[in-house]
């Protein structure tokens, strides 16, 4: 705790530092490679502006400059890692044991000329029990930021290349000064470019200044000073909206961001809820045992006990109440969990992030490419006031029924110029064209493919390189259109796609009945109809409209679309639409039903037209109801409260108050959002979050990325994904599959769920340790159990089974139950301790001392003789103790006696334990359903064992105050390890039947 | 309404809306509370039966482990009294002045109350205890426990404060019972230890040879100084050890162990003078640090 207030003043000091160091940069920076005439550059960098480097002058200069990427700014040295891990949590405890040892073993050689071995031995044992723990914790950490570091590498960005003119992709690390890069919305700029060419372009450098406005891009040099420049895309930030084309000027540590690294670009990531578990549990066994060892200190000197005896107690309680493998178990834990899910292609960027996942409760869903295929194909077609059904066959038999038909064609030439979409590999062999390779949005490669396959104008590469690009105006989410100016014989074209609504509010006449003619209100709601119509199937929409430009705009007219188009973009032709379906992944549906029954809300939340969310929702089982609650009506009177879905869309949701809105969230279970930019993504997220709910955002836009960022877990698509969503997640799925969410969240509930076993078999044994040092104050009674031999227990014994709790597979109810309340559902409750402590630990204390006093007796010294015998019995001049028998034993004779019952004891504790690992390896079922197949377990408790026999029956082993005991002691402690087992699975038995009996309220944990 | 974290702590100590203590009204507390008084009332009956059935299998006059099964070994300890007192638990050492009752008085206080069932035998375990006279000829029959004489003592006796104001203080030796061990004796003068003080060798060759089943004391100075301050050293009964006819110890009631008085007559005044006493038998190994078969003691008279 001493560590977050010395953490906070560095942490300001460091920003400070930063804010400091970039205005010293933008002194320091003096480079002209913006502000030279690009054909300067050019030659300077030796490369072209339409052709690019070429590759073998790329090859050399790599060869020379190495890769494109940030050195690691300098690491944390090892050996101070391991310091850490030995200066943390529960380490400080020991060291405070430790130290009071030798401050005993001091005080006792300086008064009294003596060396207590004993002391000495316990502090050796402490301090190599931390180390060891160090050791244990620094390799699990080592090999878990390895995992995550091969995860890291599994992600490689990739860059568009144009080198000797020929478009490649290439890894980012590969590019060298000199490139000519082609950059989009979404992508992350790979290195600093200078931009020739832009359309819309805009960039967040928040990475770099910290505010997130989007900046314009142009190829306009305005400031001599770099940073203020807009010809400048700097390494590292983001793009936002439009497309680019520039040149590489400076590269990997070169970079801006290269010079400000590590300075700007800390993330500090929030504590996750697992960590606050952790760090709230830890408090409390910290204060526990401190208070116990004191309350026992202060006691045992007032009833008169030197003070060296008195710190031993203390020594004793602390050690016994920490867990010292905890942080181990969860570590290796974490670690285990995300490798089993990478096989699953999760990819986890923050190991803590997958036991968030488990207690999501809310998954906000983007449809397409996460609910959906992403594979989107052309379904409909409607123009000239006709729907056909597009024919993708090879063959293309049916599509004879359509391609002579008027209006067809037009559609067409629309289609095939306003599309960004290009083959990769073209001209492999003319088949499986719905197979071949495509670089652009999936849309665009749908409508590409189905293009190439009625191949109406001839080859569209050929037929685009005709009509020679103008200028373009990308797709952006905000005005959701797209549009481009083509050079035609005499004059210009201008065409336009997008969202039906949007095309039509646009245009002015539509192309029907074989003509041209005045989209009159009537024509509109027939348009309207049949958009809604083939929506209302789910299929995604996109309107296509064009316009022969005046004769004002010829080709040498300046187009421009910065700040604004210089040129009309009203009053269009309406020439139809193109639908196109993106059918629902055929594992959704039952993962979204695995969901539902796990008490997780999943919500739609989609930029597409209400009418197909709602037919995708529908059909994936998000919506499984018919009445649907308009949300306009929500706040009239006579809505329908019987109601439990509703649709929101976008513009509603502008309308709506913040209360609304969280109205909305909480009432309604089966939610779907249309039609909602970016901000209204996060005011959802932001909504649930106050609504007290975890979520789970997914999403793989660069419009997702603020609430991914936002969300208590944002979950990026690996496949369709952009890099800017990918670096705000904490996991990527690998195969776009939402049902892989599912296994996410069942791990990350398994891995809460096998934390809090272990906690209970941790703790069940600390009472069985606190016990005899309780009895030993209280009842006068020879030790009944040694401080090493409690430590052997915690450290040595215990540590396994722990351990292999984590690799316990999920009970039947994991999916099944409500996701935790992470507010009330802690790791550890009152109902744990009580469990662990008056159930579990109670039972193992009473096999303890029944085997104590058994072999006492059997010895010579009854009960009764017992009570009230410590001080006689510690009193090193007394060598003749008379036993019930009259026989009289010297202090070394009793002394051996006492570690033979302490060795008893320890053995009867971990026969217990067998019993306690075995109980808490289900929390409800029976460990018949179970099953013993966890055989990393089985063959742990079998370690466990063997220890305790390595312990107790190693010659020298005595100098350690073990000595051998007889087998039959093991007998002794097996019944109440059956009793153990047995209770709690009667326990279990009562849980399972009497979901609300005493023993659900007051044991389940 | 937000709770400062003081008043959440106060609500979770007493809550009056609920009337809740730490959590839980009466109801719940008295449920739980019955809980567990059932719970661990059962628990405690089965350890208390489990300890029951198991204490029927052992016997309460013989232990089940003895001797080399048990932790309790064959090698008896040899101990001293008068005892050190609790304020002086680390030390050996016996320092009085024989000039000053008071002072003395501790150590013969301490010592009569160590003799105190010799003078008055069978007081302890009255009535059952079957006594009787015991000699190397007449060893006791199974149940019966040896008789012993206290006039064998001499001088020392607490009518005679044991000799402590003569400064020719009397020292008992005690060697620990151990269930069933029976000493094996050094009764072949031809066949004794080489480390065995010469002293020692003379007095079993002067003992007659039936006397000779016993367990031999022997008493000298560490050091040749301490044997040269210690001085003549007389040892009660006569026959300077325990006779073999108390053993073995077998818990039967009534016993009392042999014990030896060694009174040092004439050690110097004014020195701490080191003194180490052994048992002989050859089941008997001496060790110091286990005090098996010695003792060690220092005494100083002021």
């Amino acid at each position: 705790m001493g560590k977050k207030k010395e953490a906070k003043p560095r942490k300001l000091n460091r920003k400070d530092q930063s804010l400091k160091r970039l205005e010293n940069f933008k002194k320091e920076i003096v480079t002209d490679h913006h502000t030279v005439p690009i054909d300067v550059l050019c030659s300077r960098l030796e490369t072209d502006i339409e052709r690019g480097l070429s590759q073998y002058k790329a090859r050399q200069l790599f060869m020379e400059t190495g890769p494109n990427a940030l050195t690691p700014s300098r690491k944390t040295p090892e050996y101070i890692k391991f310091i850490k891990t030995i200066t943390e949590g529960f380490s400080l405890l020991l060291w405070i044991g430790a130290s009071l040892c030798i401050i005993a073993a001091v005080i006792e050689y300086v008064y009294r000329k003596k060396v207590d071995t004993d002391n000495l031995l316990l502090a050796a044992v402490l301090v190599l029990i931390i180390i060891m723990t160090g050791i244990f914790m620094y390799y699990q950490q080592n090999k878990s930021s390895k995992i995550m570091d091969s995860f890291a590498t599994m992600i490689p960005q990739k860059a568009e290349v144009i080198r000797d003119g020929q478009q490649i992709t290439v890894n980012v690390k590969d590019l060298v000064v000199g490139d000519l890069v082609d950059m989009k919305f979404g992508d992350r700029i790979p290195a600093d470019v200078r931009i020739t060419k832009s359309q819309g372009f805009k960039v967040d450098n928040s990475s770099i200044t910290g505010e997130n406005e989007p900046l314009l891009r142009t190829n306009q040099c305005t400031n001599e000073n770099i940073l203020e420049t807009r010809n400048v895309a700097f390494f590292s930030t983001n793009a936002v909206e439009g497309t680019a084309q520039g040149i590489v000027i400076m590269c990997g540590d070169h970079t801006v961001m290269g010079k400000i690294a590590g300075l700007t670009a800390r993330l500090h990531p929030s504590i996750t809820p697992l960590a606050r578990e952790l760090n709230r549990f830890m408090t409390i066994i910290t204060f526990w045992a401190v208070i116990l060892g004191i309350i026992f200190g202060v006691a045992s000197i007032a009833i008169g006990y030197p003070w060296i005896d008195s710190a031993l107690f203390i020594i004793g309680i602390i050690v016994s109440n920490v867990p010292e493998g905890l942080l181990a178990t969860v570590t290796l834990s974490l670690t285990v969990t995300a490798k089993k899910m990478a096989l699953k292609n999760c990819l986890v960027k923050n190991l803590e992030a997958v036991e968030t996942l488990g207690s999501t409760n809310v998954v906000c869903s983007d449809k397409t490419g996460t609910l959906t295929q992403n594979k989107m194909t052309v379904c409909h077609l409607w123009y000239n006031g006709d729907v056909v059904q597009a024919d993708i066959s090879e063959d293309q038999y049916d599509a004879r029924k359509y391609t002579e038909t008027p209006g067809f064609d037009i559609l067409i030439r629309c289609a095939t110029l306003c599309n960004r979409a290009e083959f990769i590999n073209t001209r492999t062999p003319r088949k499986y064209i719905m197979k071949w390779e495509v670089r652009g949005d999936a849309s665009e490669a749908a409508i590409l493919k189905f293009i190439e396959l009625t191949r109406l104008e001839g080859d569209p590469d050929e037929f685009r390189k005709a009509h020679k690009k103008l200028i373009e105006l990308p797709f952006n989410s905000t005005s959701k259109i797209q549009l481009s100016i083509h050079a035609l014989a005499n004059n210009c074209l201008m065409v336009m796609k997008g969202a039906p609504e949007r095309i039509l509010e646009r245009c002015k006449t539509i192309f029907i009945n074989d003509d041209v003619e005045e989209l009159s209100d009537e024509l509109r709601q027939t348009c309207e109809k049949a958009c809604f119509e083939l929506a209302a199937r789910g299929e995604r929409i996109l309107g296509f409209c064009d316009m022969e430009m005046k004769d004002t705009y010829t080709y040498s007219y300046p187009f421009t679309i910065d700040p604004l188009p210089n040129f009309p973009t009203e009053g269009l032709r309406f020439v139809g639409f193109i639908s196109l379906i993106d059918p629902p992944r055929p594992e959704v549906h039952n993962a979204v039903e695995t969901c539902k029954t796990a008490g997780i809300k999943v919500i739609m939340v989609t930029g597409d037209h209400p009418v197909t969310a709602k037919a995708i929702a529908k059909e994936v089982g998000i919506i499984t109801t018919d009445s649907i609650e308009d949300a306009a009506l929500f706040y009239n009177a006579d809505h329908d409260e019987t109601k439990d879905a509703i649709v929101v869309s976008g513009t509603t949701l502008r309308e709506l108050q913040q209360d609304e809105l969280d109205a909305i969230l909480y009432t309604y279970n089966e939610i779907v959002f249309a039609r909602t930019s970016p901000t209204q993504k996060l005011q959802i997220v932001e909504g649930l979050q106050r609504l007290k709910n975890i979520v789970a955002v997914t999403g793989d836009g660069v419009n997702d990325s603020p609430a991914l960022k936002k969300a208590d877990i944002g979950i990026a698509m690996g496949i369709s994904g952009s890099e800017v969503s990918q670096q705000s997640a904490d996991m990527i799925l690998m195969d776009d599959n939402f049902a892989s969410i599912i296994t996410g969240i069942e791990e990350g509930r398994k891995i809460f769920d096998n934390l809090k076993k272990s906690i209970v078999y941790v703790l069940a044994s600390n009472i069985a340790e606190l016990a005899p040092c309780l009895m030993f104050i209280v009842c006068n009674i020879p030790l009944p159990l040694g401080i090493l031999a409690i430590l052997c227990i915690d450290v040595l014994t215990d540590m396994l089974p722990a351990i292999s709790l984590a690799y316990e597979k999920a009970e039947s109810d994991i999916m099944k139950r409500t996701p935790r309340n992470p507010n009330v559902d802690n790791l550890v409750t009152f109902r744990l301790y009580f469990l662990a402590y008056c159930h579990i630990g109670v039972l193992e204390a009473c096999a303890g001392f029944f085997v104590y006093f058994l072999i006492m007796y059997e010895y010579g010294f009854k009960p009764n003789r017992l009570f009230g015998l410590r001080p006689e019995w510690d009193t090193y001049y007394i060598n003749d103790l008379e036993d019930s028998y009259g026989q009289e034993w010297s202090y070394e004779e009793r002394k051996q006696l006492e570690y033979t019952c302490s060795t008893a004891f320890m053995i009867a504790v971990v026969v217990c334990q067998w019993g306690d690992v075995l109980a808490c390896k289900t929390r409800l079922n029976s460990i018949m359903v179970q099953g013993m197949t966890n055989w990393f377990m089985n063959v742990s408790i079998l370690i466990e064992t063997l220890l305790a026999i390595f312990l107790t029956y190693t010659p020298y082993m005595s100098y350690l105050k073990f000595y051998p005991v007889g087998l039959h002691c093991w007998l002794y402690a097996l019944p109440f390890s059956g009793l153990i087992l047995l209770f709690d699975e009667y326990r279990k038995f009562c849980i399972r039947n009497y979901p609300r009996g005493y023993f659900y309220r007051e044991t389940y944990y | 309404m937000k709770l400062t974290d003081k008043q959440k702590f106060q609500k979770l100590i007493w809550d009056p809306e609920h009337k809740q203590f730490l959590g839980r009204n009466a109801t719940s507390w008295s449920k739980i509370c019955l809980f567990y008084l059932v719970f661990y009332g059962m628990l405690a009956a089965l350890v208390a039966i489990c300890m029951w059935v198991f204490f029927q299998t052992l016997d309460p006059r013989i232990p089940k482990w003895q001797m080399d099964s048990s932790i309790i070994g064959t090698n008896p300890g040899l101990g001293f009294r008068p005892m050190p007192t609790a304020d002086n638990a680390e030390s050996t050492l016996i320092w009085f002045e024989g000039s000053n009752k008071t002072n003395f008085n501790k150590w013969v206080n301490n010592l009569s109350a160590f003799l105190d069932k010799y003078y008055t035998p069978g007081k302890t375990e009255k009535g059952t205890a079957s006594i009787r006279k015991c000699s190397y000829n007449q060893p006791p029959k199974r149940g019966q426990v040896c008789d012993f004489d206290v006039r064998l003592w001499g001088e020392c006796s607490p009518d005679k404060f044991f000799n402590y104001h003569r400064n020719a203080p009397c020292i008992f030796l005690k060697l620990n019972r151990i269930y069933g061990w029976v000493p094996e004796y050094y009764n072949d003068i031809h066949d004794l230890p080489e480390n065995m003080p010469d002293d020692l060798k003379k007095h079993i060759a002067s003992v007659k040879p039936e006397e000779r089943n016993t367990i031999w004391i022997s008493c000298e100075g560490e050091n040749p100084a301490d044997i040269e301050y210690l001085g003549p050293i007389s040892y009660h009964p006569q026959v300077q050890g325990f006779p073999g006819y108390y053993y073995p110890y077998e818990n039967s009631e009534g016993y009392l162990s042999p014990l030896v008085a060694v009174q040092f007559l004439r050690p110097v005044s004014g020195i701490v003078i080191n003194i180490e006493c052994k048992a002989w038998a050859k089941n008997i190994k001496h060790s110091r640090a286990d005090r098996t078969g010695s003792v060690h003691f220092e005494l100083l008279i002021d």
